[in-house]
């Protein structure tokens, strides 16, 4: 092998502020030229030959033998030991707090990580830009204004899972993986709604504060499960709505797809929460009055989130398709949001929990401004 | 040339979606199984149901069916009859359907056309692989008529 030619070699360590010492290891090693090998002793299950399916290699096809036991309880030794791997005593902790399978695990997470690695997509790509057409005034504003707002959701949808991503035991790298990539959507999201917004002659519009206030309450959710419950479940629900609101609304193509695309990577967020939900009742059905509790909340940070114009007027404005129409838009935006309900609550019963009599969304707004 | 909703019309649908291998790749792989029911006037069916299933980036069944259940499919798509052929008629004309057409835009009014699951988990498949079914469709712009 030829030699590499470092530039200024001589000079390099000439002013280190430590003297490295090899190891006893090391020493040996150079000294008799026998390797130790001892590692070749230590190891997890050994034969394993995982074989993969007719799409390939995926998480599920290694799930087996020992490897594919996910254990109750996450190892004591909160390291980043891979699960089945050889153990030695000295690993230093990474201190995670999350370590009950119950509290992170559903069983749909290795089919929606691998779904998401393959179904990626870029927004540079696969959005053809270059159909965007000048829209009216009116129309140009909402979508921007709407994109400001989605943009202020995706950041939370991003920060609020990974907050707790870094606490969750290495034992569970299936749930860590899935959140991997709804960070990597998130971030998807969060750029295609802002290109979005500077690509047809608008802008970004306003931050809202009540929406914002109403959205921070799901990033200081007090444990995971209860994060689950408000983002997951609810929040990403009604998120899932609006991006398929969107595809139907859009003025353009361009909308549609950016809108059709978001909508995919959405449906597999809400596909863990609902299982997740799901387990953890099955498993402590006692937890179904804190789930209420949370839901409560987020029931009432949605109802908030609604409350205030710069977030419920583009949206009748481009459901109507102009401000001519305003009210064909409300009246569209009531129709929806029954949907939306319905969904939720169906998400619910498939989750196994009673929300119907707790919940505190209207079925229909109307009755909100009766007597 | 068998006609929609007819299992042949879908099985050329999925020799499309083979030959066309990298776009449905790009896309990214479909594990779904759905019906698709055509309905009339009178809220009856016109025409056999059918079942579909995708196991990946191709379309691995397009069967008649008797019996829904026995098939246990994801959602069916309901449609009335002019809904589909003015949605495969704008297809073939455009190679997509126009805007507020599509299959999520239809499912999300929910008049013309929706979905009916017994489990909301699974129904939101639609949503997750919903690129795919759209582009599947769009594929008819090709069949000659
Ligand atoms: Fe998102
Ligand atoms: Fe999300």
């Amino acid at each position: 092998m030829p030699t590499v030619q470092i530039k200024d070699e001589a000079r390099i360590g000439s002013e280190a502020r430590y003297k490295y010492e090899p190891s006893a290891y090391l020493q040996k090693l150079y000294h008799s030229g026998t390797p130790d090998l001892g590692w070749m002793n230590q190891h997890g299950e050994w034969g394993v030959h995982a074989r993969p399916g007719n799409l390939g290699l995926r998480l599920k096809d290694i799930e087996i033998g020992t490897y594919g036991v996910v254990p109750e309880k996450g190892g004591d030794h909160l390291s980043m030991a891979p699960r089945g791997a050889a153990l030695p005593s000295d690993l230093p902790s990474l201190g995670f707090t999350v370590n009950q399978k119950a509290e992170c695990w559903a069983d749909n997470v290795m089919e929606l990580y691998e779904e998401a690695v393959a179904r990626q997509w870029s927004s540079a790509r696969d959005i053809p830009w270059h159909e965007l057409k000048p829209l009216p005034d009116d129309l140009e504003r909402a979508m921007c204004q709407l994109c400001t707002f989605l943009t202020e959701v995706e950041f939370i949808a991003a920060d609020a899972p990974t907050r707790w991503m870094s606490r969750i035991n290495q034992d569970f790298l299936e749930v860590k993986l899935f959140l991997a990539t709804q960070a990597m959507d998130e971030a998807r999201h969060t750029e295609v709604f802002r290109k979005r917004a500077l690509a047809n002659g608008g802008g970004l519009g306003v931050a809202s504060p009540p929406s914002e206030w109403s959205l921070k309450k799901i990033f200081d959710s007090p444990n995971f499960s209860a994060q689950t419950a408000r983002l997951h479940l609810l929040g990403e629900g009604f998120v899932l709505t609006m991006f398929r609101q969107g595809e139907f609304l859009a003025p353009t193509r361009v909308d549609q797809e950016i809108f059709r695309r978001c909508m995919q990577d959405e449906s597999r967020h809400v596909g863990y929460g609902t299982v997740h939900l799901r387990e953890q009742l099955k498993s402590r059905p006692e937890l179904a009055a804190e789930i209420h509790n949370e839901l409560d909340d987020a029931e009432k940070i949605l109802l908030q989130l609604f409350g205030v114009p710069e977030q419920v007027e583009p949206m009748a404005i481009l459901m109507g398709g102009g401000l001519d129409h305003f009210d064909k838009g409300m009246e569209l935006q009531g129709q929806l949001w029954r949907r939306i309900v319905n969904e939720y609550l169906q998400r619910c019963d498939s989750a196994g929990l009673d929300r119907r009599p707790r919940c505190l969304l209207p079925t229909d707004f109307n009755k909100f401004f009766e007597g | 040339m068998a006609a929609f909703p007819d299992p042949q019309w879908f099985a050329a649908l999925g020799r499309l979606m083979e030959a066309e291998g990298e776009l449905f790749r790009r896309l990214g792989y479909a594990e779904v199984r759905f019906v698709i029911k055509v309905i009339g006037e009178n809220d009856d069916p016109v025409a056999p149901l059918v079942g579909l299933e995708f196991d990946g980036y191709r379309l691995a069944r397009a069967v008649q069916l008797d019996d829904t259940a026995a098939f246990d499919p994801d959602f069916v798509i309901c449609g009335r009859r002019p809904v589909w052929d003015r949605m495969l008629a704008e297809i073939a004309r455009g190679g997509r359907p126009e805007l507020r057409h599509t299959l999520s835009s239809l499912a999300l009014v929910g008049d013309e056309l929706w979905l009916e699951s017994t489990d909301q988990l699974r129904e939101d498949k639609f949503f997750r692989f919903n690129q795919t079914l759209q582009e599947f469709f769009n594929l008819s712009a090709r069949l000659s008529r």
